[in-house]
């Protein structure tokens, strides 16, 4: 748009036009307070806040409603400006309650902050304040009426942004109030945006409430452990008896991929952490009862009998199963330990989407891969299968936005009449389980269609047609579609100029888990066992034949061919439906903070911290890398990353060929006695310096690992600096490896909805509590208006 | 004659040496002074020992608000908050201070925190006597710290007295 030049205060601005007159200002470094306007968001003009003097016009004018235009003058800081603002905070406090000390806002509060700005000292109001008490409207949405401003930016945030439209307003003028949709209680997506948002101490949250106050805790950003979006969550924590406790989950920091936005489990679902039933100590099984032992004990027990058995029986005899939810240096690590150390290729994952088939259709295609943020800013979206706003509620947070203020086209083709539809330019149901043959249909096997239900032929080619219209459409699916469906879209995707793609998987790390190579037959980046080439020259001799999978590591077991099993922060058993019984004759290790159905049959448990209690990086669904740091802290836990260094360690195996510790200088044969391109640790060295990077000293260092992930893992070789400054990366698929093909019966996709998160949802107090409360019924949705 | 000179000087400096020798000691009689006190006498603007008042219902002053704590310069005050229920009243506002911990060893006695105290909770009150041979027990506990339940309020002392006459459940004062 062409561009309008302002002056403000005397300074010169230029804008483009339709810039409203407060974000210009904002851009050039003038504040004009505000309390109703927000970003992204309706305009509102209620607060009166922002009131500036716009020269040729008779009264002072709202600048968050006063669009730009050539030549305008305007004056934020006069004397009529000034006093317009103090009656204005004045006006608001009329009948504000005194409640600072105890305002859960306090010290964050933007009528605090305002009143200290521009207000006046005192007041000329006498009358007695009309008090209202607390209500409650569901178990972590809390309201204080008396300190509500009626900026409405919570009942907009929930209808315009969720498209949830829960909350309202009651009456008008000065009796306004804001009301939630049940009368007197919410049935809604319980996503906290309102509290968020809330300028004031009006809402607050069920979990935080009363607890501590701003100042008192650390604020550290770092990535929701729950679903595989990756939003950049802000946790306050505070020392407690055992540690650091997490105490508030919010997105202060708003420079994530996620933005404004947390759900629930983002926000809330924190509290896991600190369930009494948490595992604190390692179990060793003693006379058929799991009992308290040391960590001593506990690894140089495990090391004998892992050596043992893979010295007696081969690395074959030993399964090894990783987590979705531990970081990708854990990931990557568990896959060089158990084909270097264990000597096994058996080693897997539960997959919740089939990332090979990816993958192998995406070679050659390098730049294919969408990020969470393009789906924010694409013109056209299709989403076969799945229910992003249970399933992905970041990724369905940026269609509906994206719909919304950019008018992009979003296509839905699911079974279910999911809640999306209400933001599609097109809708079409078909049969459950037949995603599959849309992919195919629109991947040009017409007798696909068939299969396809209601919509006759006619329909399916034309929306076939219109989508291959469509620029820079991307292209969204979930575990429905596996294997040659797969390549059969990216087919089809390729027809469409600037096409990108999005695989969907349902835990937190579920891509990374993918990318580290958690897979019997695949090496960290999709390269097939007998591709081994790059990896057997940096990490040495390893078994060439691909291993067993989950269910075959069962079948092995019973079969008494599986002599050893080592679980890392999963749980075959309760997920996957493993027989238990089938594991009674085999060693069975299990890493975990919870005695989950695996680990009540193991024979050592290790307790182990979560996602929130230590540092490395995650993988979201979209390929984004994301830094995780550590924010909460309970004594005796150690971190998976550490148990399997140790683990290796009792095993005899040497720690620095496992991990590249240490540098020049800090031993006395790194390199000087061999030539400098011989060992591991040269060549980490190496690297690290000509990337301008210290030496990692600790073997528990995971930034060690991940120096070898950016090295050998393709796509991986983002730039570090932004990475720790805590920016989101894309990773691409330059140079991945063939994938392939695999059985789709291996997929167990979480099925997972906007209040369940695996085992983890299971010990949150904050989910339990709103499934309890929740109305047997599913909320009816309510029309947008 | 200088010889002289430093006579007269040295009588006149014991002069006042012999004088003092004499009068009345001004040196407080501590410890082995009279009273609880053993002797001490305490100016009233005196900041020691701090005391955590209450309010004329019997109720704790402190809100849990962490304005002390976040005034404090040596960072000496822990608070853990909580909030109030009808079955356990403990302030007069929403919540209160489940957790409230001074810590001596690096408590400078500067008064910051009662200056920021919005409900006049904390003040200084005049214990001195708090030397220890072990320094955990200088970190004092909001038992030590809080200050007595009214007199007149007397034992099993109630909050919502009006309340009960209409049949309401008591809420005892926490401490009474
Ligand atoms: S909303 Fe803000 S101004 Fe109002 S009581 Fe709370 S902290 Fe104070
Ligand atoms: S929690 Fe979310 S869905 Fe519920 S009322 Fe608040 S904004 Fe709306
Ligand atoms: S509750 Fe908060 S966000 Fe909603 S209108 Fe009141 S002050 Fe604004
Ligand atoms: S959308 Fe996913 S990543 Fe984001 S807060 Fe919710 S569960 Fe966490
Ligand atoms: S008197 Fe000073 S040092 Fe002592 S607790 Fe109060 S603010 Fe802290
Ligand atoms: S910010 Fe302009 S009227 Fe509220």
């Amino acid at each position: 748009m062409a561009d309008v030049n302002i002056t403000v205060d005397g300074k010169k601005v230029t804008a483009p036009a339709g810039t409203l007159l407060i974000e210009a200002c904002k851009s050039v470094g003038i504040e004009v307070p505000s309390f109703c306007y927000y970003p992204n968001l309706s305009l509102q003009g209620a607060c009166r806040m922002c009131l500036v003097k716009v020269e040729k016009m008779p009264k002072l004018q709202t600048a968050c409603t006063t669009v730009i235009s050539e030549g305008m003058i305007a004056i934020t800081n006069n004397d009529e400006v000034r006093q317009a603002r103090k009656s204005m905070v004045e006006l608001l406090l009329g009948n504000h309650p005194l409640d600072c000390p105890v305002c859960d806002a306090g010290g964050e509060c933007e009528l605090q902050d305002m009143t200290f700005s521009y207000g006046a000292a005192e007041s000329k109001f006498m009358e007695a304040k009309n008090h209202k008490d607390e209500q409650q409207w569901s178990p972590v949405v809390y309201f204080d009426r008396p300190r509500c401003i009626l900026c409405y930016r919570c009942v907009r945030v929930c209808g315009e942004a969720m498209d949830v439209w829960a909350l309202g307003v009651q009456n008008r003028g000065v009796v306004s109030v804001i009301a939630p949709n049940k009368e007197d209680h919410l049935e809604c997506e319980e996503c906290g945006m309102c509290i968020d948002i809330c300028p004031v101490g009006a809402l607050t949250s069920g979990a935080y409430r009363y607890k501590t106050r701003p100042w008192e805790m650390n604020h550290v950003g770092t990535i929701c452990t729950h679903c595989g979006d990756g939003c950049k969550t802000t946790l306050g924590v505070r020392r407690s008896d055992s540690g650091m406790q997490i105490v508030r989950g919010d997105n202060r920091d708003k420079s994530g991929i996620n933005g404004d936005f947390l759900c629930i489990k983002g926000r809330y679902a924190f509290d896991f952490a600190d369930d009494p039933q948490r595992v604190t100590t390692p179990l060793i099984r003693r006379d058929g009862q799991l009992a308290p032992s040391t960590w001593e004990e506990a690894f140089e027990l495990i090391g004998k009998r892992f050596a043992e058995i893979r010295d007696k029986e081969g690395g074959r005899a030993i399964g090894v199963v990783g987590s979705n939810r531990t970081t990708n240096e854990e990931n990557y690590l568990l896959s060089k330990f158990a084909r270097v150390v264990l000597k096994t290729n058996s080693i897997d994952h539960r997959r919740t989407a089939d990332f090979p088939a990816f993958a192998a259709a995406m070679v050659g295609k390098p730049h294919a891969a969408a990020t969470m943020r393009d789906v924010f800013n694409a013109p056209a979206i299709l989403v076969i299968g799945n229910n992003p706003t249970e399933q992905h509620p970041l990724l369905a947070w940026q269609i509906r936005n994206n719909v919304r203020l950019h008018r992009a086209r979003l296509y839905v083709i699911n079974s279910r009449p999911i809640k999306l539809r209400r933001q599609a330019t097109s809708f079409t149901e078909i049969p459950q389980g037949t995603e599959g043959q849309a992919a195919a249909f629109l991947g040009g096997d017409d007798s696909a269609a068939e299969a396809l239900g209601s919509g006759s032929r006619e329909m399916w080619v034309g929306l076939r047609d219109k989508l291959r219209g469509e620029g820079k459409l991307i292209i969204i699916f979930d575990s429905a579609i596996r294997g040659k469906d797969i390549s059969a879209l990216v087919k089809f995707g390729s027809a469409v100029s600037g096409a990108k793609f999005v695989c969907l998987g349902d835990y937190s790390n579920s891509r990374g888990a993918a990318d580290m190579g958690l897979y019997p037959d695949f090496l960290p980046g999709y390269r097939p066992i007998a591709d081994a080439s790059t990896f057997k020259d940096e990490w040495g001799d390893m078994p060439t034949a691909p291993g067993l999978n989950v269910s075959q590591m069962a079948e092995a077991a019973a079969a008494g061919t599986l002599k050893g099993f080592y679980v890392v922060g999963s749980n075959p058993v309760g997920g996957l439906g493993l027989d238990p019984f089938a594991f009674s004759n085999t060693f069975v290790v299990v890493q975990d903070m919870f005695l989950t159905e695996t680990a009540q049959m193991a024979d050592v448990v290790l307790p182990s911290a979560n996602a929130y209690e230590k540092a490395g990086t995650f993988t979201n669904t979209c390929g984004d890398i994301q830094l995780v740091k550590k924010a909460g802290e309970v004594s005796d836990v150690k971190s998976d990353f550490e148990m399997i260094v140790r683990i290796a360690d009792a095993t005899g195996f040497e720690v620095r060929k496992l991990v590249p510790f240490g540098g020049r200088g800090t031993s006395a044969d790194m390199g000087q006695s061999r030539g400098a391109q011989s060992g591991e640790a040269d060549r980490h060295v190496v690297w690290l310096e000509a990337h301008g990077l210290e030496p990692k000293m600790s073997p528990f260092d995971p930034m060690a690992i991940l120096d070898e992930i950016q090295r050998l893992v393709p796509g991986y070789d983002v730039s570090r600096m932004n990475l720790l400054a805590g920016n989101d990366q894309h990773t691409t698929t330059v140079g991945t490896g063939q994938g392939g093909v695999q059985d789709a019966k291996l997929i167990a996709p979480a099925n997972d909805n906007l209040f369940t998160s695996g085992t983890l949802g299971r010990y949150s107090r904050a989910l339990n509590s709103v499934i309890e409360n929740r109305n047997p019924e599913p909320a009816e949705e309510v029309a947008a208006d | 004659m200088p010889i002289l000179k430093d006579i007269a000087a040295i009588a006149k400096g014991m002069s006042i040496t012999f004088r003092e020798m004499f009068a009345p000691t001004v040196v407080e009689n501590y410890p082995d002074g009279p009273g609880p006190l053993k002797g001490a006498k305490v100016e009233p603007r005196y900041r020691g020992v701090h005391v955590l008042q209450r309010d004329e219902n019997g109720l704790e002053k402190c809100v849990a608000c962490f304005l002390c704590a976040a005034a404090c310069p040596s960072n000496c005050i822990f608070i853990e908050a909580a909030e109030n229920t009808n079955e356990l009243r403990v302030s007069g506002a929403e919540r209160y201070a489940k957790v409230y911990n001074i810590d001596y060893n690096r408590c400078i006695f500067c008064g910051y925190c009662v200056e920021a105290c919005p409900t006049d909770a904390i003040t200084h009150g005049h214990g001195f006597q708090n030397a220890s041979f072990n320094a955990s027990n200088l970190i004092y506990r909001k038992e030590q710290l809080l200050a007595a339940v009214p007199a007149h309020l007397g034992a099993n002392a109630i909050f919502n007295r009006a309340d009960v006459e209409g049949g309401a459940a008591a809420v005892p004062v926490p401490g009474s």
